[in-house]
């Protein structure tokens, strides 16, 4: 900071204690400084306290006519908002919900996709195999015996065409 | 037809609580008590009536959508004159990026040209009317750019510290010391010279 703003700083009481000693010292010793001083004091000692006296040119009606217009209509403005936001946000959500249950198959399933391929899963922990044929339209489950030799306990034909069966 | 409410004896305090509660009658008895304060901080530092007019009212409209937010850590009046002069900087700097800057302006915002002036020797305002007196000041105020004019107001008539002036005007302490050191200096010289005039 430079010697004249510490001089402004110190008049306006936002210099600590020791920098208050530093410039009292400064002003005994430096006429320039002194005479420096003296203006800044002058101008904060005028302009104090005598700000020029304005009064509103508008009656109180008239003023708080156009402040109460201007609230009722920021007001209606914000209780408008969710009503414009609300017609897109009709079609979000269904859409989200389509999302949802998307998500949730594709988890069940494993991330697998069918493709019309067979299909074998191993259950580990009840000794099972299950089969699954999409070309001949059938399950198959076989369980293992306590000599780990595995027989089929069911066939599921599902919805083969009568001509078929 | 309804009788208006007498709130001449209620305290500002108890208009706020009830503006808070939506009551737009107490509301508009906060208008009428502080209308010309605010407007006359808008009109000091935008030297426009309708400028003042538009962003005084503005500024109640701001102040009753912000009511909520007054915790009354300052009075209603002070709160309300910081809700101004923010609307009041942010109008003059949409209008100084439009408008072309003078070499004047530029050398000022640069710092120096303080330096050059001499030292006003004799007080230029001694034992002059305190109209008078008023009268000068206003009229070198206008003299002076918005940033020097609105860092003296913020300092001498709203008795704001350096830092609080640097957070309003966004700048750092350090360019409020210079600017307000400008304005000072600035303002004591037009101050003499309209003094010579005058004598003259």
């Amino acid at each position: 900071m430079n010697t004249e703003l510490q001089l402004q700083a110190n008049l306006d009481g936002e210099l600590d204690a020791r920098e208050v000693r530093e410039i009292e010292a400064l002003l005994a010793r430096d006429a320039q400084s002194a005479a420096l001083m003296q203006e800044l004091k002058w101008t904060k000692g005028a302009i104090s306290g005598n700000e020029a006296e304005v009064k509103l040119p508008e009656t109180r009606e008239f003023y708080w006519g156009k402040i109460e217009r201007a609230i009722v209509a920021e007001e209606r403005k914000a209780a408008a908002a969710p009503a414009e936001r609300a017609w897109w946000l009709k079609f979000l959500y269904p859409a989200t919900g389509l999302a949802a249950v998307v998500a949730v198959m594709f988890v069940i399933s494993g991330g697998r996709t069918t493709d019309g391929a067979d299909t074998e899963s191993v259950q580990e922990d009840v000794n099972a195999i299950s089969f699954r044929s999409e070309a001949e339209a059938m399950s198959v489950v076989y369980v293992a015996d306590e000599n780990a030799t595995y027989s089929p306990v069911s066939q599921e034909p599902t919805n083969e065409p009568e001509a078929d069966k | 037809m309804p009788q208006p409410t007498d709130f001449t004896t209620t305290l500002d305090v108890q208009l706020v609580a009830a503006s808070q509660g939506g009551d737009m009658l107490a509301f508009e008895e906060l208008v009428a008590r502080h209308r010309d304060k605010i407007y006359a901080r808008a009109f000091s530092m935008m030297r426009n009536e309708e400028d003042a007019i538009d962003l005084s009212q503005e500024a109640w409209v701001k102040a009753w959508q912000r009511l909520k937010q007054f915790q009354g850590d300052s009075s209603f009046a002070t709160w309300m004159t910081r809700i101004v002069i923010n609307l009041c900087l942010d109008q003059l700097r949409r209008q100084k990026r439009t408008r072309a800057e003078s070499i004047e302006q530029l050398d000022e915002e640069l710092g120096g040209v303080e330096r050059q002036m001499p030292v006003v020797a004799i007080n230029p305002t001694e034992g002059m009317e305190r109209a008078e007196l008023r009268k000068r000041i206003d009229k070198a105020m206008v003299q002076l750019s918005y940033e020097h004019r609105t860092v003296l107001i913020l300092h001498e008539f709203e008795e704001m510290e350096y830092k609080q002036i640097a957070k309003v005007m966004n700048c750092s302490i350090g360019t409020v010391m210079s600017r307000l050191f400008y304005a000072r200096r600035r303002l004591a010289s037009l101050l003499q010279s309209l003094k010579k005039e005058q004598q003259s």
